[in-house]
């Protein structure tokens, strides 16, 4: 909805954006004014629905049991480095270990990171969950060199051959989109039980973003080097691996750092499974019996292996100075020393229980705030429901009922409500904002009729619009084409649901992530407090914040709702501030000395500049947002995310996949259309 | 009376049989430890029966609903707390298959049904009695229950229980589902220190029951006809129209376990825990904070009569 082309009312053309909109805007009243003698217009017959998800799952079945033996071979090979991984780091006394990992971060980054490492890995000692964290980092130890091997050949094999390279895109799109609780079933009846099917999900979910990388740094070597190297007369084999691939080391070592965040933020799903005995477990154990306290202290065990590991191989990524080796040896040497010594009176960390108090102090914290704000908390709920969330998944027309607002609707209204709306297109048509009076139109409606019970053809319309207007008539034939796989698959209804509930998360996310980022650009000291906060939310496992969001809001679309908000807002923060900070220098000083003043150079200069880094905030939220369905379905919605757990349940596995395949279809689209009015916006700024 | 006749049954069977072989002593056996405190007694008591009577065992944590694949394969050799209301489709395509094998009732006597804080009964004068939320349902409305109140039911993937006995008992109540144990949990835990209303679908044996005071609604008793026949119960046009049916807790094994460990496929099989055992344990380990080891050891001690038998009978 963000194609707001000016358009002089006298000019008889119409603009692109106008046009489509002027067609959504006719399908829609067609459907609307049909809705008596044609139900079929609006609810997609279930007579027309093809057994899809039956289909899917036989032919799964079918392939699934012909690939079978070799993925037994391969998961009986991945035992053996696997359970080496859990002997030795099982078996390392706790001392040694913390010194190899602060001897490690001296080694990188000197004191600081030296710091870093020792204060982290006490605090995993002082928690008690030392065994199961081992056991955690013994499963990214063996899945990421899998996922930088998987990842690093995809990079260069579409490198190499750059008609797969579309292909291959698309490919890293659906494994970061499509949900792993999809895929659990499938994985397990090829893999078999165990610690291995987790490491293989971790391992499809943490490869693209090296495999990402690994492409952006091949393509960016600069032409000089790559024909130095052919005329040096190497191989292509030689020219790849001992010029180019060491000319992108800096960029492929970005996604080294992605990859092992990627593989770390899995290990949580890798305990659904169960296998082994990690500190994704315990988060489940305590999940399930509410425990805040613990189960957040179980949760920053993660966050902080995801710190120490992000900033220490960030340091991978930039040019660092060489630090004393010899500190190096003696932190080691100590060590040693120390186990030697204190071998009979090393505690054993199991035992530990220095944190215990402070995990329950948190949980009778919890407790405390629910009692003293019960009421203005129930009260915001209940008023977000009525006011915003119903209106928006079932419509005006069933939401305004005596009991919520007061009064009941009546078809009277809905005629004034759209006669109001047509007032205000035709006043900013007039005004020379003919597409944007339309868009005001179409909203309208939507709201009349609400998300969840939008005519199919308007949604494919609608869609096939938006398509055309931000990336031409391929989109628009892609868009409409997915989606109508989703309409005959038989899960339109729960995937308009999903859209409702991520839609209204995007959109607050949008407005209040792009405040903040605003705020935390202009005055320093927010995003002080803003940054380590973003650092949390992204880090630690989602399901820990499930418990105090549903012990003060209940089981509900809004608990799920702020769930899925406290997760997607990061991205739309981090771009916005990040767009506006970095507006080139001669940009600022041309702006100053002609006298512009704050808000103007904000406004004029700043915003436009930094319209496509927000727009990639954006898309990125809106990824996150559907991601984060699936996590918010164990507090109830009905959507997909409902869909998939059902599968899990009922081990049908056609369901599964369709339902992931789904939620991947609506990401893939919006993120598509996001890039399209992205990429339009850069070149309109000549970037 | 059921639970009688089958641990009846099981001491006959313990009796009569001769002393099994022991078969492959060397390699563990594995036991499944799935999500909840319940279960992992269950378990660790019968992996000390097994240890007892000479055997290695392992215990291997698994998701309760993606356990049945390991055990097809042999990965997990056997899980012993199944619950029939939430056992996964999956179970019964590898019964089907013969890959897994039922291998008796545990023998827990376990409860489901419409449920509330104890508190709740103030802010709805006539519970427990079912009859009393026809009245009430103006009290447990919420914003997206409105007009009718508020039924937590258990997850979607679990089944739709509450629902069908509101609809079949016609009570104006709307089933909102769980998504996940941790949310019943909170559920209940807010509600009792707000002291809000709440309706819920909930289960036992369950250390949340006494944690938080839990109540069971009185429903018309779940024959088997309620579930068939319109016509019986309070509402003549609907079936469910009563509680629920009574759950079976039973055990399940890889189906090459008889052969490979004869003793210790007839341990498991005979192996009988009650909820007047069980639950003890399950508050000293989840109220008191005990460790599972050391509270099944204590209870190992203290009642050799309840598990040595079956234990010798398939030894000696």
């Amino acid at each position: 909805m963000t194609a707001v082309t000016d358009t002089p009312a006298q000019q008889v053309r119409l603009t692109a954006g106008a046009q489509a909109a002027l067609i959504t805007v006719i399908v829609g009243a067609v459907c609307l004014a049909l809705e008596g003698v044609a139900p079929w217009l609006v609810k997609w017959p279930a007579a027309w629905e093809l057994p899809a998800t039956q289909w899917v799952g036989a032919f799964l079945d079918w392939f699934l049991n012909g690939i079978k033996p070799a993925m037994r071979l391969f998961s009986d090979l991945m035992t053996y480095p696997m359970n080496a991984a859990n002997y030795v780091l099982g078996n390392t006394p706790w001392p040694i270990l913390i010194s190899i990992v602060t001897a490690l971060g001296w080694y990188l980054g000197g004191l600081p990171m030296a710091a870093l490492g020792f204060i982290g890995l006490s605090f995993v000692l002082a928690s008690g969950y030392w065994a199961e964290s081992m056991n955690t980092l013994a499963l990214v130890a063996v899945s990421v060199p899998v996922a930088l091997i998987m990842g690093g050949a995809i990079g260069i094999l579409a490198n190499e051959v750059p008609r797969v390279k579309s292909f291959v895109q698309a490919v890293l799109d659906i494994m970061q989109t499509v949900p792993t609780f999809a895929y659990l079933t499938p994985l397990l009846l090829l893999f078999g039980f165990g610690p291995v099917v987790g490491l293989i999900a971790s391992a499809i979910y943490a490869a693209p973003p090296m495999a990402r990388n690994v492409m952006l740094g091949l393509e960016r070597v600069e032409s000089e080097i790559k024909e130095a190297a052919i005329m040096s007369g190497g191989t292509r084999l030689q020219q790849l691996f001992q010029v180019e691939i060491p000319a992108a080391t800096t960029q492929i070592m970005v996604g080294v750092n992605q990859c092992l965040m990627a593989a770390l933020s899995m290990v949580i799903i890798a305990a659904v499974i169960g296998g082994f005995n990690d500190i994704g477990w315990e988060v489940l154990l305590t999940m399930r019996k509410a425990q805040f306290g613990e189960s957040l202290m179980a949760g920053l065990v993660i966050v902080v292996f995801a710190v120490v590991i992000d900033r220490m191989s960030g340091t991978l990524a930039t040019e660092r100075k060489r630090y004393d080796s010899r500190v190096v040896w003696a932190m080691l040497g100590f060590a040693v020393l120390f186990t030697a010594a204190f071998w009979a009176w090393l505690p054993n960390p199991s035992e530990l229980t220095v944190l215990d108090p402070m995990a329950g102090a948190i949980d009778s914290g919890l407790t405390a705030f629910t009692q003293a704000n019960g009421p203005w908390l129930d009260a915001l709920k209940n008023n977000s429901l009525f006011y915003v969330l119903l209106p928006l998944r079932i419509g005006l027309d069933q939401a305004v009922l005596p009991f919520t607002w007061g009064f009941q609707w009546t078809p009277s209204m809905s005629w004034g409500l759209f006669a109001v709306g047509a007032a205000i297109a035709l006043l900013m048509a007039w005004r020379g904002h003919l597409t944007g009076g339309l868009v005001v139109l179409i909203l309208i409606g939507m709201l009349e009729t609400g998300i969840g019970n939008l005519p199919w053809p308007f949604v494919l319309t609608g869609a096939a619009a938006l398509g055309w207007v931000a990336g031409g008539w391929r989109l628009a034939a892609l868009s409409v084409g997915l989606l109508c796989t989703i309409l005959v698959s038989g899960l339109w209804e729960r995937a308009l649901l999903s859209l409702y509930l991520s839609g209204a998360a995007v959109f607050f996310c949008a407005v209040l992530g792009g405040l903040i980022g605003l705020a935390s650009a202009v005055w320093s000291p927010v995003w002080t407090v803003v940054r380590p906060i973003c650092d949390m939310l992204q880090t630690i496992p989602l399901f820990v914040f499930l418990i105090p969001v549903l012990m003060v809001f209940q089981i509900g679309e809004f608990s799920a709702f702020l769930a899925i908000c406290a997760y997607a807002i990061v991205p739309m923060i981090r771009y916005t501030r990040h767009g506006l900070v970095n507006t080139p220098e001669e940009m600022m000083e041309a702006a100053i000395s002609s006298g512009a003043t704050e808000w103007q150079i904000m406004r004029d200069v700043r915003a436009p500049y930094a319209a496509p880094t927000i727009l990639l905030g954006l898309n990125q939220t809106i990824l996150y947002a559907f991601a984060m369905l699936v996590i918010a379905a164990l507090i109830g919605t009905t959507g997909l995310g409902q869909s998939i757990y059902l599968a899990l349940g009922q081990a049908d596995v056609g369901l599964g996949i369709s339902a992931g395949a789904a939620m991947a279809i609506l990401a893939l689209i919006a993120d598509r259309m996001v890039q399209g009015f992205a990429e339009e916006r850069r070149k309109a700024l000549g970037l | 009376m059921k639970k009688l006749s089958v641990s009846v049954l099981a001491i006959l069977v313990a009796s009569s049989a001769h002393a099994a072989d022991m078969g492959a002593v060397d390699e563990p056996i594995k036991l499944a430890i799935n999500e909840w405190t319940g279960q992992h007694v269950t378990t660790h008591v019968a992996g000390e029966m097994l240890k007892a009577a000479g055997y290695n065992v392992e215990y291997v944590t698994a998701g309760m609903m993606n356990q049945f694949q390991a055990l097809a394969d042999g990965d997990i050799d056997a899980t012993l707390e199944i619950w029939s209301s939430n056992v996964s489709d999956e179970y019964a395509k590898k019964i089907d298959e013969g890959t897994v094998v039922e291998i008796g009732d545990l023998g827990l006597d376990a409860k489901e049904g419409i449920a509330y804080p104890a508190h709740v009964a103030e802010l709805c004068p006539g519970l427990p009695a079912w009859e009393a939320l026809k009245d009430c349902a103006q009290v447990f409305a919420t914003a997206e229950t409105l007009p009718g109140g508020r039924l937590v039911d258990y997850p979607a993937d679990w089944g739709t229980p509450g629902a069908d006995r509101m609809t079949g008992l016609e009570l104006p109540f709307k089933a909102v589902p769980a998504g996940s144990e941790g949310a019943l949990i909170a559920e209940l835990r807010a509600s009792t220190e707000r002291k809000s209303p709440l309706l819920i679908t909930f289960w036992q044996p369950h250390w949340a029951m006494s944690a938080y005071d839990v109540q069971f609604v009185e429903l018309p008793a779940g024959e088997e006809a309620c579930f068939n026949d319109p016509s019986w119960g309070p509402n003549p046009n609907a079936v469910n129209d009563c509680d629920f049916s009574p759950s079976r807790i039973f055990k399940a094994g890889w189906s090459g376990m008889e052969e490979k460990w004869p003793a210790a496929y007839e341990i498991l099989t005979n192996y009988q825990l009650a909820v007047e055992d069980q639950q003890p344990m399950m508050g000293a380990i989840d109220v008191d904070g005990g460790a599972v080891e050391e509270v099944v050891a204590a209870w190992m001690a203290e009642n050799e009569g309840k598990w040595r038998p079956v234990v010798d009978a398939a030894t000696k």
